[in-house]
């Protein structure tokens, strides 16, 4: 497990001391690689039996696990999709060597802090964890400062309202704390294997304030509205595969750190307290952010209104709870995790090319560049929640959920704002991708030669064939889910103590 | 000396004083001031976690002083500064709402916490009021990042919010791990550096450091 965390580490100072602009992107990919090689063993095991490491200080269970094979899995997408991300930047002089070896080298610390979360047992410690990532991730939006102010504006929006959400979170993490020592003393009192034991014994009203405090701040940090503003900026400033790691992952390790407390505070104060707010913050989120959707004209940012939308159902997915919700929760995760990048990818792609994120300036995607427009194809319709793509199933699982129990005014909210989401997204996209296919043809032959340059680039190729990979899990989960998830799944779904 | 401290309630004394730092900060117009102001609350709150550690004898607590001299109390102060006079603004801070209201609005805030908390669910380690303190200066904090204008000023609201948060997390429970303490200090002091180079470029891109002109990202 020590070592699982140590290679990004080390991948980060190669990258950093490395001088070759050309060998730069594929020593990080090789990182990456290393370290899928060397956690998937460790994974694997994690869903049969949790395993320590460090007298305790790390801890991975199938939660963990689930969730880090996520992050290491888009780390090594992202990995290689820079690879041609960045060759293009600096064809275009977006970026310089220094920039490159900033670039990845951050890109590997960002993947190091993410790991950490899922790793660690001690809940301060995933604090610690969480607003590192939050550092992080600031300079990689920041990335390329000196040449775009938005940048610099989204940077500074995302560090100071995450670290001021966060800080409520460390509040309550302090005051869980003082519940838990109560109960056992102070040796060990935040780790998560003995805080699952005695969590019925912890002071009720203590950990309900707790929870409020855990769920503003971690939620900041997830994008639940209303604190959500920091988002669209972030995710529509950074580079596209930092993107695609923000919005994929990012904000699934700090739902993880609010899917964690869950499972303390619920056994002492009850579900309905947890699963209200839970429903009430995602729903909040999946409303606000249909309205965005609707009248967006940026495809960036419409993207990142869908995150803070896939967000919110996956808290409706927890808020509902019992078995079918969090499975559908923990089901959604891993899809979104699986859309949303292939989308940012995209994006990035359709931005290199046409040099704007207005969806006004962007037509005829399908036929110009036939590759990429069916991979956003398949996106778009996967993140509008069509059958049968892989969203579709786990939004669902989670309605079934709600319809169990009977939850009728939220399961009848979250129709409503799906469908103006369905509308708001396939309207944006279908503009790009079917629009003035005809004008297109007209113009500059010169343009088209260019293209088809392009696609025979051998750094885009690599970045391609990730997207290619993605999109045939998109339609692969959508038909049946495989047994090795289903049994992940409902292995977290036992560590996270559903009754 | 320990009866001395009790006799004299030192402690609450040190706890008064980091609330009237917090609530001084609305009167300060000058950026060195505020620099100031957080200095002399950060070392207020590191003697305050000496203190303790001197009456109840833990060997953790003045590791944790110490490292909250360190960070807060030196490293931070000097960076700040130096960020200061590295952007050469105007020192003004340039509230949006003037002195007198701020001041009136941080009194109500302190009020607020105090009738809040005082049917109290928690029982409080060593003094019944710092708890209520450490809220009020987490308020406080967040009060003086939204009603200025400098994003050097946002930057020193948060640290107030944080050296609250610490009294808050300190009151509750005598402190943390200090592996623990380390970390967030350091993640911190890692966070400042950064808002820190981000002030910088602000000033340097929007040829202000008025937050105000950091607009073009809506909707």
């Amino acid at each position: 497990m020590i070592a699982i965390l140590l290679i990004p580490l080390v991948t980060a100072a190669l990258c950093y001391a490395l001088r070759s602009a050309k060998t730069l992107g594929y020593i990080s990919f090789l990182g990456t690689v290393v370290l899928a090689a060397v956690a998937v063993p460790k994974v694997l095991a994690s869903f049969s039996a949790p395993a320590e490491a460090m007298k305790g200080v790390l801890y991975m269970d199938s939660v963990s696990g689930y969730i880090m094979a996520m992050v290491i899995f888009l780390g090594l997408a992202s990995a290689l999709y820079s690879i041609g991300y960045l060759e293009h930047e600096l064809k275009v002089g977006l970026t310089d060597l220094t920039g490159m070896r900033r670039y990845y080298a951050l890109l590997h610390i960002f993947i190091f802090t993410m790991l950490l979360v899922t790793t660690a047992n001690n809940l301060a410690l995933m604090w610690i964890a969480v607003e590192a990532t939050t550092i992080v991730s600031a300079v990689l939006i920041g990335f390329g400062f000196r040449k775009r102010a938005m940048a610099i504006e989204a940077a500074w929006k995302y560090i100071i309202l995450c670290s001021v959400g966060i800080t409520f979170a460390l509040l309550g993490t302090f005051i869980t704390y003082y519940a838990s020592t109560a109960v056992m003393g102070t040796e060990g009192a935040l780790n998560w294997t003995a805080l699952k034991n005695i969590a019925g014994e912890l002071n009720p009203s203590t950990m309900k304030l707790a929870f409020i405090f855990v769920l503003v701040g971690y939620g900041t940090k997830a994008g639940l509205a209303p604190i959500h503003n920091w988002l669209p900026d972030a995710h529509s400033e950074a580079p596209s595969p930092i993107s695609a790691l923000l919005s994929g992952i990012l904000l699934n390790t700090a739902f993880y750190g609010i899917m964690r407390f869950v499972s303390i505070v619920e056994p002492s104060t009850g579900d309905v307290f947890t699963g209200n707010l839970l429903i009430l913050f995602g729903l909040i989120s999946i409303g606000i952010s249909s309205v965005f959707i609707l009248v967006q004209d940026n495809y960036k940012r419409l993207l990142a209104y869908s995150s803070i939308e896939h967000m919110g159902i996956i808290s409706l997915g927890v808020g509902i709870g019992g078995p079918l919700g969090i499975y559908g929760a923990l089901l959604h995760i891993l899809n979104h995790a699986l859309s949303k990048p292939l989308m940012f990818f995209a994006s990035g792609k359709i931005q290199a090319r046409y040099g704007s994120t207005r969806i006004e300036n962007v037509s005829g995607v399908l036929s110009s560049m036939p590759l990429l427009g069916t991979l956003t194809f398949i996106g778009t319709l996967s993140l509008a929640g069509t059958p049968p793509f892989n969203i579709f199933i786990s939004e669902f699982t989670i309605l079934k959920a709600g319809v169990d129990k009977g939850l009728w005014p939220a399961v009848a909210l979250f129709l409503l704002f799906a469908v103006v989401v369905f509308y708001g997204i396939l309207a944006g996209f279908g503009r790009m991708l079917f629009e003035g296919a005809e004008k297109l043809k007209k113009a500059a032959p010169e343009d088209k030669g260019e293209a088809v340059a392009k696609v025979l680039d051998f750094p885009d190729m690599l970045g391609s064939g990730i997207m290619i990979v993605m999109a045939f899990c998109i339609i692969a989960l959508g038909v049946s889910i495989p047994d090795f998830i289903d049994h992940a799944i409902r292995n977290c779904v036992a560590v996270l103590g559903v009754r | 000396m320990k009866n001395w401290i009790e006799a004299f309630s030192v402690i609450d004394f040190i706890s008064v004083g980091i609330l009237l730092t917090a609530v001084a900060m609305n009167a300060f117009r000058r950026l060195e001031s505020c620099v100031r102001t957080y200095t002399v609350n950060s070392w207020l709150l590191s003697s305050l976690i000496a203190i303790v550690a001197f009456m109840i004898g833990e060997t953790h607590l003045y590791i944790a002083a110490a490292l909250t001299l360190v960070t807060k109390g030196i490293l931070l102060p000097v960076f700040l500064r130096r960020i200061v006079k590295q952007m050469k603004v105007t020192h003004d801070v340039e509230p949006y709402i003037n002195n007198a209201l701020s001041l009136t609005i941080s009194g109500i805030l302190v009020a607020v916490v105090y009738a809040s908390l005082s049917v109290g669910i928690f029982v409080s380690g060593f003094s019944k009021n710092v708890l209520q303190i450490s809220i009020a200066v987490i308020l406080i904090g967040l009060f003086i990042m939204i009603t200025r204008r400098k994003a050097i000023t946002q930057v020193i609201g948060l640290l107030f919010m944080e050296n609250g948060l610490f009294l808050a997390g300190f009151s509750l429970t005598f402190g943390m791990p200090t592996i623990i303490e380390l970390g967030v200090l350091f993640d911190m002091l890692m966070g400042v550096i950064i808002l820190g180079i981000f002030a910088i470029q602000i000033k340097r891109v929007f040829t202000s450091s008025d937050l105000d002109k950091l607009t073009i990202l809506k909707g």
